[in-house]
């Protein structure tokens, strides 16, 4: 039982970071109806877009040292004397990170904010109103694309990356068991559920939310009705990589960075064709309990098949609905 | 004015080289290939046979997604079925002679693709386009994962590979590059004609209705279940005939080679070359092959051939890659099959205005 908690607790934490991904190509969908297939390499560029901001350029010589490690006067006393593994210490250890982890995430989401809208207006402003089967493609050929790039501009071996948040470990009883769990994930998890919930807010309340939705609708109501269509559609592109930075921001300091962070894309693509592809909840559902369940074969079958438990699960679901957990059905007339 | 389309007779009419002008292509390139080997070197030898083995799996392909009209993201997986089945059954049938083992090796490999691309084509009958396109994605994915497992590993070789037969075509036995180019452009040539052969028939008909509407194909009495299926397993087989020359065309094979790489090549050759066309694989294959040796080539040469600057290679050519992809996309959507169609029109009209 307290396995079986612990696991599902962990299989949560990683959920959330899928909801976190996958809410960027349910965007997108939603906006374009384009699946964007290059998702996982967008994350893959956040990554080392913070790779970037929180390691090189600290790390350069005419950076300021207390961008590298902050340590005033105050830390220094309040850290001696502190034992090995006191939480106290670890939450020091990250506070003299904090200057280069917020130089990190800023310049994550901003240059990859550029970076979707770059290729918003380059790649898929020229396609408008041309078939989704156009569009889906050259997702495709963009995956080549930004792959290559990455593995042509950070040719450096990837070091570590300053986590995120204080990585304390934390121990607690829960129904007679002990839970261990890691602060850093918690945060991160708290992180991915915030931007999501916010998310769907925005698109629920807000006014471009609505213009948003309208333009899901029907395209071209929408543009009759004064909507700008294509603002609308870099709007969507711009917030999907945004957010997608800060998931591969997470994602560099859970598994490190490596170019098979874009592979990972794909098992989140499986998710939101699992839970429907423009349905916000189903896809929160999807990704918890695809969560879930690949921390439960990790537990009973090892981590190799972990996986592929999104693919297997998208196919079952696919099977019995075809549209996803809460996909709307698409009328077609002939 | 189009020349050279005379028919005088219902027979002329239906034959699958209906003018003068693809005869002459035709027999012209049949007689070129065959020249081939004699006068080119290893390399073009060795590119002629990579070129053949894709070839064969983009018509398989285009079957599927240019005629029929379901798009596949994971056909790698059925090419990958088809080599390791090679390899497999000639393992486990090594008792028979030599000499006649490919000949029933080959023919079982495809039959399994063809039965794996029936089983990942159910989910076809329910879902369309993008589902149907992640569905084939997410099979291709668990393919290459159960090859890749240690449970398996006592018949596929696991992660490190296993080494594949040399073939021997009763007694001949194929054990240079040449002599497997006889056999792969011979094949290659053979399923181009019966891909264009299909599409006379009622099947292939069948196939393009289905394509072109498929609510309206199955009111006019064309089963989709039968002929989607039928689609994915034609497809899912010529992809294993690919893969079946590919085990005996490298020494050894690698679950890697038929990642998601391999799928997205496969795709993007047709689309480069000109989806539902008959030559349109051909050209694809040719650009989408050449293109990445090029740059290779002009890199080492323009370089040195400096190991410092050999590590820009792979990026450069996936890049390329990418780019002629979303390229052919943007500016020419059907192809390069379009372009020569263009040129051969103008050219059949000339002096007089193209159009």
């Amino acid at each position: 039982m307290g396995q079986f908690i612990q696991f599902a607790i962990n299989g949560l934490m990683s959920g959330a970071i899928y909801a976190l991904i996958a809410v960027g190509i349910v965007s997108v969908y939603k906006a374009t109806k384009v699946v964007n297939f290059a998702h996982g390499y967008l994350i893959m560029f956040g990554a080392y877009f913070y790779f970037t901001f929180a390691v090189i350029i600290p790390g350069q010589e005419w950076a300021p040292t207390w961008l590298a490690s902050w340590k005033p006067d105050w830390m220094v006393e309040m850290r001696e004397g502190l034992g090995m593994f006191s939480p106290l210490g670890a939450v020091l250890d990250w506070a003299a990170n904090v200057p280069r982890i917020i130089l990190g995430l800023v310049g994550a989401v901003l240059c990859n904010a550029v970076l979707g809208r770059v290729v918003e207006r380059t790649l898929m402003r020229p396609l408008m109103g041309q078939s989704v089967f156009a569009m889906i493609m050259v997702t495709v050929g963009l995956i080549s694309i930004l792959s290559g790039s990455a593995s042509l501009i950070w040719t450096a071996d990837a070091a570590f990356v300053p986590h995120i948040a204080p990585n304390t470990p934390i121990r607690f009883e829960l129904f007679g068991s002990m839970i261990f769990l890691f602060g850093a994930d918690i945060v991160n998890m708290i992180i991915a559920l915030l931007i999501f919930g916010g998310i769907v807010a925005m698109v629920k309340f807000t006014k471009s939310g609505v213009a948003i939705r309208a333009t899901a609708e029907d395209q071209s109501t929408a543009y009759s009705m004064g909507i700008s269509v294509p603002k609308i559609f870099s709007r969507a592109w711009v917030l999907a990589s945004a957010t997608g930075a800060v998931a591969g921001a997470i994602l560099a300091t859970r598994n490190g960075i490596s170019p098979s962070l874009g592979l990972f894309g794909f098992s989140v693509l499986a998710i939101v064709l699992m839970g429907g592809l423009d349905s916000y909840v189903g896809c929160f559902i999807a990704a918890m309990s695809v969560g879930v369940l690949e921390a439960m074969t990790q537990w009973k079958l090892g981590g190799e098949w972990a996986e592929i438990v999104p693919y297997v699960a998208v196919l079952v679901v696919i099977i019995f609905r075809p549209h996803g957990l809460m996909g709307q059905k698409e009328v077609e007339r002939i | 004015m189009i020349n050279g389309n005379l028919k005088a007779d219902y027979g002329a009419d239906e034959r699958v080289l209906n003018n003068r002008n693809k005869q002459l292509f035709v027999y012209g390139s049949m007689l070129l290939l065959a020249l081939f080997p004699l006068f080119a070197d290893d390399y073009a030898v060795l590119m002629a046979c990579k070129m053949g083995i894709l070839l064969i799996a983009v018509v398989g392909i285009n079957v599927l997604t240019g005629y029929t009209g379901l798009v596949s993201l994971g056909h790698g997986a059925f090419v990958a079925i088809g080599a390791y089945s090679t390899v497999i059954f000639s393992n486990l049938f090594s008792g028979l002679p030599a000499g006649i083992l490919p000949i029933i090796v080959v023919p079982l490999a495809i039959l399994v693709s063809a039965l794996v691309g029936i089983i990942v084509g159910l989910p076809s009958l329910r879902v369309k386009g993008l589902y149907l396109a992640v569905a084939t994605l997410a099979a291709s994915f668990i393919v290459k994962f159960l090859i890749e497992q240690d449970l398996f590993a006592p018949w596929t070789g696991g992660i490190v590979g296993i080494d594949t037969p040399v073939p021997n075509l009763l007694g001949w036995e194929l054990d240079t590059k040449r002599e497997m180019y006889v056999l792969i452009t011979a094949l290659a040539v053979g399923t181009m004609l019966a891909a264009q052969n299909l599409f006379r028939t009622r099947v292939g008909r069948a196939f393009i209705a289905i394509r072109d509407r498929d609510y309206s194909a199955e009111i006019l009495g064309i089963s989709l279940l039968r002929y989607k299926l039928m689609s994915f397993a034609i497809s899912a087989g010529y992809c294993g005939l690919s893969g079946a020359l590919g085990a005996y065309f490298f020494a050894r094979i690698l679950p890697e080679q038929f990642g998601l790489d391999l799928s997205l090549e496969l795709v993007a050759a047709l689309i480069v070359g000109g989806m539902g066309r008959t030559l349109g694989p051909l050209f694809g294959v040719v650009v989408v092959l050449l293109v990445p040796e090029m740059i290779k080539i002009t890199m080492s040469g323009a370089t040195g051939g400096s190991l410092e600057w050999a590590r820009y290679t792979a990026p450069l050519q996936e890049i390329v890659f990418g780019l002629l992809l979303v390229f052919f996309l943007l500016k020419e959507p059907l192809g390069i099959n379009q372009i020569t169609d263009r040129i051969l029109r103008s050219a059949n009209r000339w002096p007089f205005a193209r159009g």
